[in-house]
């Protein structure tokens, strides 16, 4: 009899834990990291780098403070290292990366404003469809030799225009089938002539230019020689670069070692050749969780650091020698999109399922799934809290973003609005049922092995079913999701993310344009050649060709900005957040101006330490 | 010349195993739905051109069959190919492989060095304190995963600041002195080599310490010692060399692992070795280097044993009759 009380006991204790289970299984608001402070009310950049002729050389003299010499700052990058030392060979961040920090461009980016300045060149103008660039007369590669309109001409036309390595820069900057021209007016002028006024192209000067001396022979040689040429394997003495610092040593698997390039154009304002570190050095970190511990035991001196980690270090940072920088939202976007796909596969049969083509391709279910969806409990759950809402098409540091577009907190009584207005309603039990009395019922699919986009999924189910939206939430694996996104198209809803420039929205074609590769929303067939596009797919259509063309800043940010209105009103991609990128850097370095373009060691010439 | 027969005899045996390892594992890998372009069909800034060239440089637009044929042909030849990025394994391969000879071979002579005579003592003292304790010793060495051991060992380092964390050398190791990057090399090694040496140690011992009880209780042993021979004798001279036996077996699967072993410790230790390498490979299906590295591990675990057959038979009369 005492036995078979026990047991009773038990059955209500369990009963009673599982039922507050069951109520706790609502994501709570916990309470979570305040972001660190938004960085750039509170720094105070030098003035813009200058050109200066000393003996007639033109320099570029930078403003910021003057530092001492020597020292090293050791930064990392994740996964195997880099596969190339070639920039227009590299097919990957790490290897852009690190090429890059050999070989300056034409122009870079202003890391405020994001306007383009000049860098190897000593101006620039830019008139409809031609630039002329003047380039710094005196300036010498690392082994001596000067930098003339001769290696411009042959960086774009031998190399880029002629195919050699990664075509991307290319393939993107061709307009109507045509490439731009280049042509060298005097040993120190060169004249870049597009097609037609085609604004992108700008950004495509900041493409390292190559010493034709080094690399004229390899292009000699044929492409197949080229893919191998200043690859991982090269005597660090055969480089002949123009960055601030040139490769010293690469150890597989271990580090890259730079040391700083003698001949630099760039001096300080005691005109004195940068930079001012005699060493900088990439440790290459399996994962992040090595790299945190790296950065933790004095080995690495510049991480960016997420999650949970932000708090930690947040917490270290008082007694610390680093300091942590808000560096803003990322760059790359997160949604769920819908699929929009009216057409039949070649068997005959639909992609989507008919009655789910009338939810998905109507406005008001798209805006009702928006309204229900809780982006700040995400950020709060997800990202602990070190994120910010996304709303719009461009991301939040975009300088193409449209700041008319406001964010708006979840409602579940406009999203049961809107679907009433389109004729659904909820039974007895409060499923939601369309108009012809079908159950509202949805596969939602994510790639599985993604920790924060399964996360997402979970809440967007709770979310929609809120609304009495049944939800099927599948994480599948990444190379299926992409064959389905892209080639089977059977998908209902997907969330996904995509990475972009802030910079420049025309990389955005290849999604928004209504023949896209990555048109995912309304994907068309390869060779598709009747017009079914919406009236605000030819609208986008439109505004990203006229967006390309016009050259003008406030003329292009017009087309963009009613293409981010018109995003944010059709709602074929659902937008979620982005997250706040997060940097630590050890105190002991300075002239560390952060940015949110830019990041935090883009200037890594002015950059010194102080001991 | 007996022994040369048989020598050729095995490597003729070998050849249609070889054969079919490759084959198994080059249909497990291209069947697996790792799309090594996957991320690039997913990043806007890429054109429909770059993914074609690029799927024809990998192949991927053949069947599997003209594949694998492809690749056996150029095996057969000596040439490994190139990875998915367009480096030759072999020079990738050769980047690794003296960092991940040194780990291992440092590891397998400390745990014989230490292993055989601690198996010995063992056995020796048995049912003793000493034996108790060891026993102890090396039951936990054996349950501990060494994955977990190897991030204990980590913390341990960031903690205290004594270790480098992970890697093999400095990164000023160029501007060292002769001296220096050896004691440079010797730090960075001590925290992997304690992971590997205590996670074998504990089997070796064991085996040892089982094979000569072994012995030890068999007739011929009792006998000796009804003869009255010294212990000493006894057990170095009649009991130590039989039950070395079943080792010299061991040893030659420890000859295979000298390339493959330490996958795991050395991702979690960020060590430049072979296992990071291939690890790496694997998850981007990376086919030419993966199918490199497992040809490799065929290989080294058909010539282990060979080693230890012939070793075998050279310290065993028994079986060199049989032979």
């Amino acid at each position: 009899m005492k036995k078979a009380g026990y047991v009773v006991l038990i059955l209500i204790l369990t009963v009673l834990l599982a039922k507050s289970c069951l109520h706790a299984d609502r994501a709570v608001t916990t309470p979570s990291v305040n972001p660190p402070h938004s960085i750039t009310e509170e720094i105070n950049y030098p003035d813009n780098q200058k050109n200066v002729t000393i003996d007639g050389i033109d320099y570029l003299q930078s403003q910021a403070p003057i530092g001492k010499f020597g020292g090293t700052l050791i930064a990392s990058t994740i996964g195997e290292g880099p596969k190339t030392f070639n920039p227009f060979n590299s097919k990957d961040n790490t290897s852009s990366t690190l090429s890059e920090i050999m070989f300056d461009g034409l122009l870079t980016t202003h890391p405020v404003t994001g306007q383009p300045i000049p860098r190897l060149a000593k101006d620039f103008s830019a008139d409809g469809d031609t630039y002329l660039i003047r380039l710094r007369k005196g300036i010498k590669w690392s082994d001596g030799k000067p930098i003339t309109a001769d290696d411009v001409v042959f960086t774009w036309n031998d190399i880029i225009f002629a195919g050699y390595g990664n075509t991307s820069t290319r393939d993107s900057i061709i307009v109507d089938g045509e490439l731009p021209t280049v042509t060298k007016i005097d040993d120190y002028t060169v004249e870049f002539k597009t097609p037609k006024p085609f604004a992108p192209f700008i950004r495509m000067l900041s493409t390292p230019i190559a010493p034709k001396h080094a690399f004229e022979p390899a292009v000699k040689k044929g492409k197949e020689y080229f893919e191998t040429f200043l690859s991982t394997n090269t005597n660090p003495k055969d480089f002949v670069t123009s960055g601030a610092f040139r490769l010293k040593e690469y150890v597989p698997a271990q580090r890259v070692v730079f040391e700083r390039n003698p001949n630099y154009y760039i001096i300080n304002r005691d005109e004195e050749k940068l930079p001012y570190l005699d060493k900088l050095v990439y440790l290459i970190v399996g994962d992040i969780n090595n790299e945190v511990l790296k950065f933790e035991g004095g080995e690495l001196d510049v991480i960016g650091l997420q999650g949970a980690n932000v708090a930690r270090f947040k917490e270290l940072e008082k007694h610390s020698d680093f300091k942590i920088y808000n560096l803003g939202p990322d760059t790359g976007t997160m949604f769920l999109t819908f699929n929009l796909n009216n057409r039949r596969n070649n068997d005959g049969k639909f992609n989507v399922d008919p009655k789910k083509q009338m939810w998905f391709q109507d406005k008001n279910f798209r805006q009702a799934v928006d309204y229900a969806i809780d982006r700040k409990n995400m950020v709060l759950n997800i990202a602990n809290g070190l994120g910010a809402p996304l709303f719009t098409a461009e991301s939040l540091n975009s300088i193409f973003l449209n700041k008319e577009l406001q964010p708006y907190e979840r409602s579940l009584e406009k999203s049961k609005e809107l679907l009433k207005k389109s004729g659904f309603r909820w039974d007895k039990k409060g499923h939601l049922l369309d108009k012809f009395g079908n159950h509202v019922e949805i596969d939602l699919l994510t790639n599985a092995g993604n920790t924060e986009r399964e996360a997402i999924g979970v809440m967007v189910k709770q979310d929609l079913e809120d609304l009495g939206m049944k939800i099927n939430f599948k994480p599948v694996e990444f190379n299926s999701l992409v064959n389905k996104l892209l080639n089977s198209l059977d998908w209902d809803m997907v969330i996904m993310g995509l990475t972009g420039s802030p910079l420049e929205p025309n990389g955005g074609k290849n999604v928004w344009m209504s023949n896209g590769t990555l048109h995912m929303f309304n994907k068309r067939p390869e060779n598709y050649t009747k017009d079914d596009r919406t009236d605000w797919e030819k609208r986008i259509d439109y505004l990203y060709t006229e967006g390309a063309l016009a050259t003008d800043f406030e003329n292009r940010k017009k087309f963009y900005d009613e293409y981010q209105a018109i995003a944010y009103d059709e709602k074929p991609f659902v937008y979620i957040y982005s997250p706040l990128r997060i940097s630590a850097i050890r105190t002991k370095f300075k002239n560390v101006y952060p940015a949110p373009l830019s990041g935090i060691t883009y200037n890594i010439e002015e950059i010194w330490v102080d001991k | 010349m007996q022994i040369l027969i048989y020598i050729l005899k095995r490597i003729f045996q070998s050849i249609p195993l070889l054969i079919i390892v490759s084959l198994i594992s080059f249909f497990i890998i291209r069947l697996s739905p790792v799309d090594p372009l996957a991320e690039l069909r997913l990043n806007p800034s890429v054109s429909q051109e770059t993914l074609q060239k690029e799927t024809q440089r990998l192949g991927l637009d053949k069947p599997i069959i003209v594949q694998y044929g492809k690749w056996a042909k150029s095996f057969v030849k000596g040439d490994l190919g190139i990875t998915s990025n367009g480096e030759k394994v072999s020079t990738k391969l050769k980047e690794r492989i003296p960092n991940t000879l040194l780990l291992t071979t440092i590891v397998i002579f400390l745990t014989w060095l230490v292993g055989v005579p601690l198996g010995v003592l063992a056995a020796l003292r048995w049912k003793s304190k000493t034996d108790r304790i060891l026993t102890v010793l090396t039951s936990i060495g054996m349950a501990i995963p060494s994955f977990f051991f190897a991030v204990l060992l980590l913390i341990f380092a960031v903690k205290t600041g004594w270790f480098p964390i992970g890697g093999l050398t400095s990164s000023n190791f160029l501007e060292m002195t002769l001296p220096q990057q050896i004691w440079d090399i010797a730090h960075h090694l001590i925290l992997p080599v304690t992971v590997l040496f205590t996670l074998s140690l504990a089997g070796l011992q064991r085996q040892m310490r089982a094979n000569l009880l072994d012995v030890l209780d068999s007739d011929y042993v009792k006998f000796a010692r009804a003869k009255g021979l010294s212990e000493f004798d006894v057990i170095y001279k009649h009991a130590l060399r039989n039950a070395i036996n079943p080792m010299i077996t061991l040893l030659g699967f420890e000859f295979a692992g000298l390339l493959s072993g330490a996958a795991l410790t050395e991702y979690v230790f960020q060590y430049p070795g072979l296992g990071r390498l291939i690890l790496e490979a694997v998850l981007k299906s990376d086919i030419n280097l993966v199918m490199a590295s497992l040809m490799m591990g065929a290989i080294m675990l058909i010539v282990g044993n060979l080693i230890a057959d012939i070793l075998l038979i050279i310290t065993d009369p028994r079986i060199r009759v049989k032979a």
